[in-house]
């Protein structure tokens, strides 16, 4: 290539970007960088872990959080930079494997090469055998090869008593495997996280759920090549289960399903629990919270206007005070009536637990359904809030408010609740039962068996490339007398001081394999030459 | 026995552990000091002794608790202190022959066991739901032996950067000495010692014998192999715990400061490892690396679960 007069052309420029990206020390400044990108992202809040933190942080740091929220601080490992330091880092990562595999499987099929000066070696040793010289090298051969070694006899007239060993190409080659598997890591992630999405699935204990875009509980999270197809499959919660110790601590949760087939047909009975997700279809389903959900039915007289499980969500606690002391809330709202109905309900689902807390004015948790109650609000007037679970009463009356016990039936008129047995005219609400619903998490992603079988060889890749050694081991014999002479030299690429003891016992070995033939006499115990400085 | 009383010795144990480490760290101090063998036999007396009231201490808080003694931050710290006092009688004293650095790794398990009562100690009991799964045990097995061999490998890496800076100190003395020293005893003066490696650094006791600590190149190749061995264990570690939380949480990783923390400390020290493989950076800047890796581990360790909420922070304390 001649080398253009006015600076650098296109081609260098890029071969000057390519041998940057190939080097080791890049790789290692990425590495680094890598790291401290990570860290501004544990130290700031991140959005998608907990918004409301984020809004708070930046509610408190004016032009600095107004600073963050541009650099992408919020969501430091979606931004651009990370993005662009782990791009940088697996195409430094490609520039790097693809020589090194290229001079690995090179190296791997090529012969061990016959060195001029054995005596030159680090490790040195010569022995005087009886065997004639290729009898002693046909043994050392045997012998090198029962130690692993690959050998290679020289050919050639020069050098018939020659020959060159060597082992430990699992070090290059592990490193390789862990390396390569990275790509394959980050394959499966994008592939998985692409394609996948995940959501809450709200079900109530008898009811079924069934896995289409409608019925997901809010916003679902979706890949960037998601194709929008849901299975159709169902799950209906027969029924569910919390256990709590006595510190209110919750112990387990459990949902009994039955999973259902799009037709509804069952395909098999499960528990979902903290720790055991239900597979199906590709889904994964993960027990992830629990509530109470109120049967409540309002009539008129006797017609019936609605009837409903109710799902009712806690109060956040504040702090100091356990989630499970707060009331439970919901809204019914009514639109076939004139005016517009709207009931506002809050639960206490343990009255015993709420005694106490009246009594002591210490907040007390409410962990199962023990005489539940609910204390309501009738709002009339126009409903404006489309919503199932907020309320607009801008343009709305309270007319009424009382309480209402498991099972009983309340005036909604009077707030008054009624003796049991007791026909009732007029607008009621009756609280016949107190059920759980589960919120589960549906999620899909592909990539997790690809991510595993990466993270399985990036270990596999790692043992040998931190644990196994090349070493390279030449012999040579020559004719003396009855006999001949062996040379037998070597060198350690790494733990070289364990190599000292390992050479001793591989010539002690060669040795005794010759002897098996005949005599030997030890003419040198040629110890161990140091050569200073050098590696 | 009831469950108390297994906690209650339990107890006992913990605190006759810092005491005994405590012994044996002065004890450690002053065979730095004085040479004396019999100091050396002492101290490593009471760090047995120390090191086996950790044990059944550990063992018998699981007794108390009817679980693997392994499931919140004081148990994860008596846990921790173990395995770097044991791993430390056995590796380092025990393979390496090296026995001047027995107080630093004491005073390490002592800070880390007060800091646990101090700040950490629950009444035995069950586990959280989320901790209660066959990975927490392997997970968690995992991380604690990684960590303390890690940990070693930091305070490995300190006393190397400590020894280093003597040791160019005396070669700096020598070199301004009038006239130069005789040339065959020079030699070594200008090969960085770093540049010897693994090739020269003979691993006996025989080089502490006058210099009190080992060379700083025995240091250097202990801090390396204890962090390579540590490596792959964290590696494991942190898939265990990916897939861990696939099983728990519904994604095999989301960005919580714990995960982020143990990222970084794996990138750390994996950076370590190629720095050692880099040309001018060996020796005293893959030290430092190893040491930012050091201090970033007592992060994943301590500070995401004191001040960083998240999932892994669980209401255990
Ligand atoms: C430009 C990119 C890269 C180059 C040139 C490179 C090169 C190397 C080389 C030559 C080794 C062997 C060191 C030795 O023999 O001691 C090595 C080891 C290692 N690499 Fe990389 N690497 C690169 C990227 C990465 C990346 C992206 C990661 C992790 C995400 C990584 C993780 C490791 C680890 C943990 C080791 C230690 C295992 C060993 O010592 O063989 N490397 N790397």
């Amino acid at each position: 290539m001649p080398p253009s007069a006015a600076g650098f052309s296109l081609t260098q420029s890029v071969a000057l970007v390519w041998r940057t990206l190939r080097s080791m020390r890049t790789a290692l400044i990425l590495l680094l960088l890598l790291a401290l990108a990570a860290v501004t992202g544990s130290l700031i809040p991140q959005w998608p872990n907990s918004p409301e933190r984020v809004l708070q942080y930046q509610a408190g740091h004016g032009l600095w959080g107004a600073f963050l929220q541009r650099a992408g601080a919020f969501d430091v490992f979606g931004s651009w930079w990370f993005v662009l330091i782990t791009v940088l880092l697996f195409v430094s990562l490609v520039a790097c494997l693809v020589p090194r595999t290229r001079a690995t499987w090179r190296a791997v099929r090529q012969r061990p090469i016959q060195a001029r000066e054995i005596d030159a070696f680090r490790h040195y040793r010569t022995i005087a055998v009886a065997a004639g010289p290729p009898e002693a090298v046909e043994a050392s051969r045997r012998v090198l090869v029962r130690h692993l070694y690959r050998v290679a006899r020289a050919e050639g007239t020069g050098d018939p008593t020659a020959l060159a060993a060597e082992k430990g190409a699992a070090r290059e080659v592990g490193s390789l495997l862990f390396h390569w598997a990275f790509i394959l890591l980050l394959f499966g992630v994008i592939f998985g996280k692409g394609t996948g999405f995940s959501g809450y699935a709200v079900v109530t204990e008898g009811h079924t759920w069934v896995d289409a875009r409608a019925n997901y509980d809010g916003q679902i999270r979706t890949g960037r090549f998601f194709g929008g197809d849901f299975t159709g499959v169902g799950i209906h919660l027969r029924s569910f289960e919390s256990d709590f110790r006595d510190t209110g601590q919750p112990m387990d949760f459990v949902s009994h399903v039955d999973l259902l087939d799009p037709q509804g047909n069952l395909i098999r009975s499960q528990d979902i629990r903290v720790n055991h997700p239900a597979k199906i279809d590709g889904l994964n389903i993960y027990q992830t919270a629990f509530g109470w959900a109120g049967v409540l039915e309002v009539r008129d007289g006797d017609q019936v206007l609605t009837r409903q499980d109710l799902v009712l969500s806690r109060e956040p606690a504040p702090t100091g005070v356990p989630a499970f002391a707060m009331p439970w809330h919901g809204v019914l709202k009514v639109t076939s009536v004139r005016p517009q109905m709207a009931i506002e309900v809050e639960l206490y689902p343990d009255s015993r637990a709420l005694a106490q807390q009246l009594q002591t004015q210490q907040p007390v948790p409410m962990l199962v359904a023990y005489d539940p109650v609910i204390s309501y609000k009738v709002w009339r007037g126009r409903l404006t809030d489309p919503s199932p679970t907020s309320l607009d009463t801008t343009f709305m009356k309270k007319t009424a408010e009382g309480v209402v016990g498991g099972g009983l039936t309340a005036d909604l008129r009077t707030g008054k609740q009624l003796d049991p047995g007791r026909a009732a005219g007029g607008l009621t609400m009756s609280f016949p039962d107190l059920r759980h619903y589960s919120v589960l998490q549906v999620t899909r992603d592909r990539g997790v068996p690809i991510v595993l079988a990466a993270a399985i060889l990036i270990l596999l890749g790692l043992l040998p490339a931190l644990y196994t050694s090349r070493r390279k081991v030449w012999v040579r014999a020559e004719a003396h007398g009855e006999g001949s002479v062996l040379q037998v030299g070597g060198f350690a690429l790494q733990r070289k001081p364990q190599f000292e003891a390992e050479f001793d016992k591989l010539v002690e070995a060669i040795e005794r394999a010759i002897d098996d033939g005949g005599s030997t006499t030890r003419v040198s115990d040629g110890s161990d030459r140091e050569k200073v400085g050098s590696r | 026995m009831t469950d108390l009383q297994w906690a209650r010795i339990s107890q006992d144990l913990f605190n006759v552990a810092i005491f005994s480490y405590l012994a044996a760290m002065v004890g450690y101090f002053a065979y730095l000091a004085f040479q004396r063998d019999l100091l050396w036999k002492l101290a490593r007396a009471a760090a047995g002794l120390g090191l086996a009231a950790n044990l059944v201490s550990i063992l018998t808080r699981g007794l108390a608790a009817h679980r693997v003694p392994w499931g919140n931050m004081y148990e994860y710290s008596a846990l921790l202190a173990c395995l770097v006092v044991g791993g430390y009688l056995i590796v380092v004293e025990g393979i390496y022959k090296v026995r001047s650095l027995g107080g630093f790794v004491m005073a390490f398990a002592i800070l880390t066991m007060a800091i646990a009562s101090q700040f950490f100690y629950v009444t035995p009991g069950p586990l959280v739901p989320a901790l209660n799964s066959y990975w927490i045990k392997i997970h968690v097995q995992a991380a604690i032996w990684g960590s303390s061999l890690f940990a070693l490998g930091g305070i490995v890496t300190i006393l190397y950067l400590i020894q280093d800076r003597r040791e160019r100190k005396q070669v700096d003395a020598l070199r301004s000495q009038e006239p130069p020293p005789i040339m065959g005893a020079s030699l070594n003066l200008d090969a960085p010692h770093d540049l010897v490696d693994d090739a020269g650094a003979p691993m006996s006791a025989a080089t502490t014998g006058r210099k009190r600590l080992p060379s700083a190149a025995t240091l250097d190749t202990l801090a390396y192999r204890l962090i390579a061995f540590a490596f792959p264990i964290w590696t494991f570690a942190v898939i265990a715990g990916a897939i861990w939380a696939q099983e728990a949480w519904s994604r095999y990783w989301g960005w919580d400061p714990k995960e982020t923390w143990s990222f970084i400390t794996w990138v750390i020290f994996a950076g370590y490892l190629h720095a050692r493989a880099t040309a001018g950076w060996r020796g005293r800047k893959s030290a430092w690396i190893a040491l930012v890796g050091f201090v970033s581990l007592l992060i994943t360790y301590y500070a995401v679960n004191l001040w960083i909420v998240g999932l892994h922070s669980y209401k255990g304390f």
